[in-house]
C-alpha cells in the first residue's frame, strides 16, 4: 500500500473519526483528496476503522458523488436540468462526447484531460443550456461551439484571465452602496467578473462606495445585476450588465474622490470613452419606481416571506439579519410561548410541509413534542434534487439565518436537543454559509447551551449528503445520516415516533422552516390571511423554461399558473404558443395551458394529474415535444431509484422502455395502454414516494397530450423533438456556403461550393449542426 | 394485546407483529420472498401485498406493523393483481430456465440434464431410474425417437446438440434397473393393447402394484414398433428385452386375441377393476370404438386425464389419433396409468398441467463462455462402431459431460417459480428492452452464482452482515443496475466463509445454489 495514501487516510480518519457511520464523511473527504476513491484507501480505511468493507463498497457505489476511477484534469459539467433539456442539452452533451471522442462506457478521454459529467442542475436555467468546466460557466451554449469553448477554457486556463474569488475591502465613509448577488446562479451568469472589474474600477478612482455581496436576487433572468443605493436617490438597477460596462455605469452615478482623482479619472475614462462608446450595450438601466419595466414586473406579484429582504441582506451577516427583525422571533418563542402555544401558532397559520407532499407541519411537530425520549432530532432537508429546481439552495445560501433561526424554533416547540441540517455536498456555497451562520450564532449565544437566557440548549451541525435524490426522502435521508446506503424503510414506523438513531425525529424542508420565523413574528393570522381555503402562505418557484423572465419567485398560494406566465414570467419568447407548464418536476405533471387558470394549491394540483412538489416549474411552448417531456423525467427518476422494491426498480424501467419504444416510433396502441397501466400500478405499489410519484410525469402528459402519443405511434414527432423520428433536409434557401458540410460530424452533407446541399440521412447523427448554422435557415426537419 | 382482523377473522396479535405474521398465525399464508425472520424493515419484493380496508392503501405486510381496529384483506382482486404485476415485473428482469428447454421440448417432459449429470458421474442406475421416471422404454425409444429435445438443446447454438437420445438408450442398455413394485393391489387393471403406450400404461401401473393383463391381437408384444418399423431401424431384440422387463415386473400378456365388442362388454368390463384401451391407429377395423364418444380422430378423451366418456376406462396412443412419435405415446400411457391409479383409489383425476417454466431467448454468442464453464469444450461425438452399436460407457460419460446444466438448481425450491406458476403469470408481459447478460460465477467451492437470477432481497448481504463475515457481500450500485456482489472485488469464497450454506438457504431463487445440486 502507498505511505502516501495510508498518511493521507490516516490524518482524514484522525479528523474524521472512526466510527461506523462516519462513512460518508470519510469517503467525501478521500474524494476531496484524490478526485476520486482510490480502492486502496478504502480497504486501508476499513482496517483503521469500525467501517466493513460491504458497507464502504455499497455506499461509494450508492451515492452519484463518488468515483471509483481516477478523473480527468478537468472536469466538464453539462447542465441536463429541465430547463437546459428543454434547450437542447442532450445535444450539447453529445457533442461533447465527439469533440472529445469518448467511446461507449467513457467519460474521460484518453488524455485524462477532460472528464464529461452529466449535472441534475446548475441553476443557471435562464443562461440554457449551459455548461461547466472546473468552476468556469459557459452560457447559451451551441453545439457547434464546443470545440472552441474547450480550446477557450484551455486557453485562459494557462493565461488566468478567468478570475477567482476575492474578498472585498468595506468601507465606512461610503458615497452609497452597491449591491451585487453572488447567489450560485448570479456567480454563473458572471456576476463575479462584473464584481471584479468593479472593484478594479473602484479602486482605480479611488471612489468610496461600498460593495455588498447580497444573496440571491431571484431576478435570474436579468443578472447579472447592479444595484446603486445613494443616499437621498431612488437606487436605480443595471440588469445583464457585462464587465466591460462597469466602468461606464460607476462613473454616471459616483465622482472620484479628490480633484486630482477626478481629473484623472476623467481623462482615464475620455480615452475609455473613446473607445468604447459606440460599443453595443448590453445592459438596462431601471429606477425602482419606474414600472413597465422587467424587474418591476417581475417583483409586481410577488410576496417575499421566505425571501424576506431580498436582494438586501448579506448572507453571513448577522447585525444586519438582526437589525432587520431577525431572531426576534426566536427570542419571542422562548420568553414567551410555551412549545404548546408555539404549536398552537403554526397549526392556526396553516402550514404544511413544501418539500413536495404537503403534510401538515403542526401536526408532525406536535407528533415530536409528544413522543417521549430524552434525545431528539430536528433535521433540515435540504437535498434538494430536482433537475430544474434551485430554491433550498438559494434560501441556505442567502438567508442561512431565517432557516436557523425556523430550525430552532422547531426544536425548541418538539423538545430536540441537536439539529442537523442535511446539506447536498453540491451545493457547497450553501454548505459554507450555513457553517459560517452556526459558527456565528454559536458564538453569539443562539445556539449551545442556555440560549438567550433560557433554559433551552441546543446545537446543530451539518451533514453533506452524497448526491442521491432518493434521499428526499425521510427515511431514506435518516438510513444516509446513520452511514448508510440510502434506502427508504417502511412507514409506519414514521420519524416522529422512530428517527435517526431510533429516536423521536422532526423532518422539515427548508423552506417550510423559513417561513417559521416570519409567521411568529406577524402571528399566525397574518399568514393564514394568505393563500386559499387548505394552502397557506406562499411557495417559492425556480421559474424557469420558455419564459421571458425566469428566476426565483416567491407568489402567494391562490395565484393562477397564468399570472405566474404572463405577468412575473412576462410570456412566451419568440412569439410561441404556450402549451403546458411542468410542475413538481419528476414527481408533478404537466398542466395544460387550457388549464392555467387554476390556482396554486396543494389539492388544484393534485386534481389535475400535477402536484406542487418542491417547486420547479418549467413552462413549455409549442415546439416541445410531451412525450419528451415525460420521457426526460421517468429517464430520472428510473435512474434516481434505490433499486430496492420491484415496481420502482423494474417498473420504471419498463416504463421508460415502453415510452423510448413509443418516441422511437415503433410503439403500439397496445404499448400505450401497457404503460398506463404500469404506470397505475407502479404508483399503487412503490414503497416509498419516488416510485409513487414517478409516473405522475408520464400519466399526466398521456391524460392531456394522448394526441401527442398516438402522432409518434403513427410514426411522426408533431414538433421534431424525438431524433428518431425526424429527417435532416435542406431547402432551395441553401446559398451554397458549405458551412453545413464543413461542420457535419458524420459526412453526412458534402461540401459543394454555391450548389444547393444535400443530407443523406443514412449517415447522419440528428446533432442539429447544420440547423444551427446554417445562415439562411435552409435545413430544415421533417 | 392488539386486535385487528384480517380477511374477516378477529386476531389478537403482540404489540411489534407484523401483519404477515398475525396472517400465519391464523393459517393465512401471504407470499413473500425477501422476508426472513429477525431481518429488518426493508420489503423489496413486493409480492406480500395486503390492502388496508380502512385507508384503502396497497402495503406491503412483511413490514407493517399491526394496529390496533386494523382491518386488512389479502383476498381483494386488487391485491391479487398487484401480487401477479410484482412477479410479472420480476419475471421480466429474471433471465435464465427452470427446467433446460430440452426437458420442455420432451413431450415426456423427462429430466434430461439430470439423466445427463448422472452418466457423467458414472451413476448409470440412478441415471435410468430418472428416465423411467417419465419414459418407460428409454432403449426402443433410443433408437427411433425423433429427439425433439436436441432440437431444443442450447448446445446447438455452441457447436452441436448433446447426443440426448443415444445417451438414454447407453443407460437403458448400461443399466439393467427397473422399479420393483413395493406393494400389491388387488385391483386389477386390463390393458387392450401392447404397442408403445400399452406397455408403458403397464410399466407405471405395475410400479404402483397392480395386476396388469395385456391383450393383443398379434403372437408378440410390441404394436407398431414390432410390425411397422423396419429391423434395420429398431432390432427386435430391443423390444424383446424391453418388453420382457414388464414382464418380470408381473405383466401377464394374452396374445392373439382380438377383443370384440361383446367380450369387452360382457368379460373384460367385468372382470378388471379400471381398463386401459391402447389399441393402436384408429383407421384399422375397431369395434371397441363404438363403445365410446369419438372425435374425428379417434376415442374423446378428457385432455390430460386420459379420461374416455366411460368411467374407469382410459385411453392412449394412436387411438386417439395417429401419433408420429412414439415418446408422445409412452406419454400419454404413463398419463393413462397414472389416472388409472386415482380412479382406482376412488380420488379425483388430477389434469397433469406443466408448472410455470422461467424461460429465455437464445443465447448471446458472449454467454457462450459463461454456460461452457460447466461443460467440456469437446463437440459431439458419434459412437465409435456406428449408430446401431450406441455409445460405449466412455463415449456416453465424455458425450454427458457436454451438457451445459441449463435447468436451474433450485428447480424445486424457487418461491419465484412457486408463485409465478400460483398467480399464472405471464412471464412475456413486461419483456420489453433487452434482456440482461447471463453470467455464472463459480469462485466458490460450494456454490454457484447467477445475478441474473437475483430479485435483490438482500437477505444474503444481511446474513453476512449479521454472521459478522469479514469480507461479505454487499449491493453494488443503485437502482435497475443494481447487483449483489463480493465487497471490494473480494471472491465470493472469500466473502462467504461460513455463511454460504444459510445464503443459499435463504436465497428465494436460483440465484445462489448449490453446486452439487
Amino acid at each position: 500500500m502507498s505511505r502516501e495514501i495510508t498518511d493521507k487516510v490516516d490524518g482524514l480518519i484522525r479528523q474524521i473519526g472512526t466510527a461506523a457511520d462516519k462513512v460518508i464523511p470519510i469517503l467525501q473527504a478521500i474524494q476531496n483528496e484524490f478526485n476520486y476513491l482510490p480502492e486502496e484507501a478504502l480497504r486501508y480505511v476499513c482496517e483503521k476503522t469500525d467501517i466493513t468493507q460491504s458497507s464502504i463498497h455499497g455506499i461509494a457505489t450508492f451515492y452519484s458523488q463518488f468515483r471509483l476511477k481516477p478523473v480527468g484534469k478537468h472536469i466538464i459539467k453539462v447542465c441536463v436540468g429541465t430547463a437546459c433539456h428543454v434547450k437542447g442539452a442532450g445535444l450539447v452533451y453529445d457533442a461533447f462526447r465527439r469533440t472529445l471522442n469518448l467511446t461507449d462506457g467513457d467519460n474521460t478521454d484518453e488524455e485524462m484531460l477532460f472528464t464529461l459529467e452529466k449535472v441534475a442542475c446548475l441553476g443557471c436555467c435562464t443562461l440554457a443550456p449551459v455548461v461547466q468546466i472546473d468552476d468556469v460557466t459557459f452560457g447559451h451554449v451551441g453545439i457547434e461551439q464546443t470545440p472552441d469553448i474547450l480550446l477557450e477554457f484551455l486557453n485562459k486556463k494557462t493565461t488566468g484571465d478567468f478570475a477567482k474569488f476575492s474578498t472585498p475591502k468595506l468601507n465606512v465613509e461610503s458615497q452609497g452602496e452597491i449591491r451585487i448577488g453572488l447567489g450560485s446562479c448570479c456567480v454563473a451568469s458572471g456576476s463575479e467578473a462584473v464584481k471584479n472589474e468593479l472593484e478594479k474600477t473602484l479602486a482605480q478612482s479611488n471612489i468610496n462606495v461600498t460593495v455588498k455581496h447580497v444573496g440571491c436576487v431571484g431576478i435570474c433572468n436579468q443578472v447579472p445585476i447592479l444595484e446603486i443605493h445613494k443616499p437621498g436617490e431612488q437606487p436605480s438597477f443595471y440588469t445583464k450588465i457585462k464587465p466591460q460596462e462597469v466602468r461606464d455605469v460607476i462613473k454616471q452615478h459616483f465622482k472620484p474622490r479628490g480633484s486630482l482623482d477626478q481629473i484623472k479619472t476623467g481623462v482615464f475614462n475620455f480615452f475609455d470613452s473613446l473607445v468604447t462608446e459606440n460599443l453595443p450595450r448590453s445592459f438596462n438601466r431601471y429606477d425602482l419606481d419606474q414600472t413597465h419595466t422587467p424587474v418591476f414586473e417581475f417583483l409586481d406579484g410577488q410576496m417575499s416571506i421566505a425571501t424576506e429582504f431580498r436582494g438586501e441582506l448579506k448572507p453571513s451577516d448577522i447585525a444586519e439579519y438582526k437589525i432587520k427583525e431577525g431572531f426576534e422571533a426566536l427570542r419571542k418563542c422562548l420568553q414567551e410561548y410555551s412549545p404548546n402555544e408555539i404549536i398552537a401558532i403554526i397549526k392556526q397559520s396553516g402550514l404544511r410541509g413544501r418539500g413536495g407532499a404537503g403534510f401538515p407541519s403542526a401536526t408532525k411537530w406536535q407528533l415530536v413534542h409528544e413522543a417521549k425520549s430524552e434525545i431528539k432530532y430536528v433535521i433540515c432537508n435540504g437535498d434538494e434534487g430536482d433537475p430544474g429546481a434551485f430554491m433550498d439552495r438559494m434560501l441556505l445560501e442567502s438567508y442561512p439565518y431565517r432557516i436557523l433561526e425556523g430550525l430552532i424554533i422547531a426544536a425548541f416547540a418538539v423538545g430536540a436537543t441537536e439539529g442537523i441540517f442535511y446539506i447536498r455536498a453540491e451545493y457547497p456555497l450553501a454548505v459554507k454559509r450555513i457553517n459560517e451562520a452556526l459558527a456565528i450564532c454559536r458564538h453569539e449565544g443562539l445556539l449551545g447551551q442556555n440560549i438567550l437566557g433560557s433554559s433551552f440548549s441546543f446545537n446543530v451541525t451539518v451533514f453533506e449528503g452524497a448526491g442521491a435524490f432518493v434521499c428526499g426522502e425521510e427515511t431514506a435521508l435518516i438510513a444516509s445520516m446513520e452511514g448508510k446506503r440510502g434506502l427508504p424503510t417502511m412507514r409506519p414506523p414514521y420519524p416522529a415516533e422512530k428517527g435517526l438513531w431510533g429516536k423521536p425525529t422532526l423532518i422539515n424542508n427548508v423552506e417550510t422552516l423559513s417561513l417559521v420565523s416570519w409567521i411568529i413574528r406577524h402571528g399566525a393570522e397574518a399568514f393564514q390571511k394568505i393563500g386559499t381555503e387548505n394552502s397557506k402562505g406562499t411557495k417559492v418557484f425556480a421559474l424557469a423554461g420558455k419564459v421571458n423572465r425566469g428566476g426565483l419567485i416567491e407568489v402567494p398560494m391562490g395565484i393562477t399558473i397564468r399570472t405566474i406566465v404572463e405577468q412575473i414570467g412576462g410570456g412566451i419568447p419568440n412569439g410561441k404558443k404556450f402549451k403546458a407548464i411542468q410542475i413538481g418536476g419528476p414527481s408533478g405533471g404537466c398542466i395544460p395551458a387550457s388549464l392555467a387558470d387554476i390556482p396554486i394549491d396543494y389539492s388544484s394540483f393534485k386534481e389535475s394529474g400535477g402536484m406542487m412538489g418542491s417547486g420547479g416549474l418549467i413552462v413549455l411552448d409549442e415546439t416541445d415535444c410531451m412525450v419528451d417531456i415525460a420521457k426526460y423525467f421517468l429517464s430520472f427518476t428510473q435512474n434516481q431509484s434505490c433499486g430496492r422494491c420491484t415496481f420502482c426498480r423494474i417498473g420504471t424501467t419498463r416504463m421508460l422502455e415502453l415510452l423510448t419504444k413509443i418516441s422511437d416510433g415503433k410503439g403500439t396502441i397496445e404499448d400505450l395502454t401497457l404503460l398506463e397501466e404500469l404506470g397505475e400500478k407502479t404508483k399503487l405499489g412503490s414503497m416509498c414516494g419516488l416510485g409513487k410519484s414517478a409516473p405522475n410525469p408520464v400519466l399526466s402528459t398521456i391524460r392531456y397530450f394522448r394526441d401527442e402519443y398516438l402522432a409518434h405511434i403513427d410514426g411522426s414527432c408533431p414538433t421534431g423533438k424525438c431524433k428518431n423520428l425526424i429527417k435532416y433536409s435542406i431547402t432551395d434557401d441553401c446559398i451554397g456556403c458549405t458551412m453545413c458540410a464543413q461542420r457535419c460530424p458524420s459526412e453526412a452533407i458534402e461540401a459543394k461550393p454555391y450548389e444547393l446541399h444535400w443530407v443523406d440521412n443514412e449517415k447522419c447523427i440528428k446533432c442539429d449542426i447544420c440547423k444551427q448554422i446554417c445562415p439562411t435557415h435552409a435545413v430544415i426537419t421533417t | 394485546m392488539v386486535q385487528l382482523t384480517i380477511d374477516n377473522i378477529h386476531i389478537q396479535a403482540e404489540e411489534g407483529t407484523t401483519v404477515m405474521e398475525a396472517a400465519r398465525s391464523v393459517g393465512i399464508e401471504i407470499p413473500s420472498m425477501c422476508y426472513l425472520k429477525g431481518h429488518g424493515n426493508h420489503p423489496s419484493c413486493m409480492v406480500c401485498l395486503v390492502k388496508n380496508m380502512k385507508s384503502g392503501q396497497i402495503t406491503t405486510s412483511c413490514a407493517l406493523p399491526v394496529a390496533d381496529g386494523m382491518e386488512v384483506s389479502t383476498t381483494e382482486q386488487e391485491v391479487l393483481e398487484a401480487r401477479k404485476d410484482a412477479l410479472e415485473l420480476l419475471m421480466s428482469d429474471h433471465v435464465g430456465d427452470c427446467e433446460a428447454p430440452c426437458s420442455i421440448g420432451c413431450p415426456a417432459n423427462m429430466n434430461i440434464p439430470l439423466m445427463n449429470r448422472l452418466i457423467a458421474a458414472k451413476k448409470f442406475d440412478e441415471s435410468l431410474k430418472v428416465v423411467k421416471e417419465t419414459i418407460a422404454l428409454p432403449h426402443i425409444l433410443g433408437y427411433i425417437c425423433p429427439a425433439p429435445c436436441e432440437k431444443a438443446c442450447r448446445r446447438t447454438q455452441v457447436d452441436q446438440a448433446v447426443s440426448i437420445c443415444l445417451l438414454k438408450r447407453f443407460v437403458a442398455v448400461e443399466s439393467n434397473w427397473f422399479a420393483i413394485p413395493t406393494i400389491k393391489n388387488s385391483k386389477k387393471v386390463a390393458i387392450i393393447g401392447s404397442g408403445p403406450s400399452g406397455l408403458a400404461a403397464a410399466y407405471y401401473l405395475l410400479k404402483y402394484g397392480y395386476p396388469c393383463v395385456l391383450f393383443d391381437k398379434n403372437e408378440k408384444a410390441g404394436g407398431t414398433l414390432r410390425y411397422s418399423i423396419p429391423d434395420e431401424e429398431l432390432p427386435k431384440e430391443v423390444i424383446d428385452s424391453e418388453v420382457e422387463i414388464i414382464r418380470q415386473m408381473g405383466a401377464e400378456f394374452r396374445f392373439n386375441v382380438t377383443i370384440t365388442k361383446e367380450a369387452f362388454e360382457s368379460d373384460i368390463r367385468n372382470r378388471f377393476d379400471a381398463i386401459i384401451i391402447a389399441t393402436g391407429d384408429v383407421m384399422l377395423e375397431n369395434q371397441l370404438m363404438d363403445l365410446f364418444k369419438t372425435t374425428k380422430t379417434g376415442i374423446e378423451i378428457e385432455d390430460g386425464t386420459m379420461a374416455t366418456s366411460e368411467p374407469g376406462i382410459f385411453a392412449c396412443g394412436s387411438v386417439l389419433r395417429t401419433q408420429k412419435m412414439a415418446v408422445r405415446a409412452v406419454a400419454q400411457g404413463k398419463a393413462a396409468a397414472e389416472s388409472a391409479h386415482l380412479f382406482l383409489q376412488n380420488k379425483p383425476l388430477i389434469k397433469p398441467s406443466r408448472k410455470f417454466n422461467s424461460r429465455f431467448d437464445k443465447l448471446l454468442r458472449d454467454e457462450f463462455p459463461e454456460y461452457l464453464k460447466e461443460s467440456v469444450l469437446n463437440s459431439r461425438f458419434t459412437p465409435n462402431d456406428g449408430y446401431l452399436a450406441g455409445f460405449s460407457t466412455d463415449e456416453a460419460v465424455k458425450e454427458a459431460m457436454r451438457c451445459m446444466h441449463c435447468d436451474c438448481r433450485k428447480i424445486d425450491n424457487c418461491k419465484l417459480r412457486q408463485y409465478s406458476d400460483q398467480y399464472k403469470v405471464d412471464r412475456k408481459k413486461y419483456l420489453i428492452g433487452e434482456r440482461k447478460f447471463m453470467t455464472k460465477h463459480f469462485n466458490h467451492e460450494m456454490l454457484v452464482y447467477e445475478p441474473e437470477k437475483c430479485i435483490k432481497c438482500g437477505l444474503c448481504i444481511d446474513i453476512t452482515l449479521l454472521e459478522k463475515e469479514l469480507v461479505g457481500l454487499t449491493f453494488v450500485g443503485r437502482g435497475f443496475d443494481v447487483r449483489m456482489d463480493a465487497s471490494l472485488g473480494a471472491t465470493l469464497f472469500e466473502a462467504l466463509s461460513h455463511t454460504a450454506k444459510k445464503c443459499v438457504e435463504a436465497c428465494p431463487t436460483g440465484a445462489l445454489a448449490m453446486k452439487g445440486a
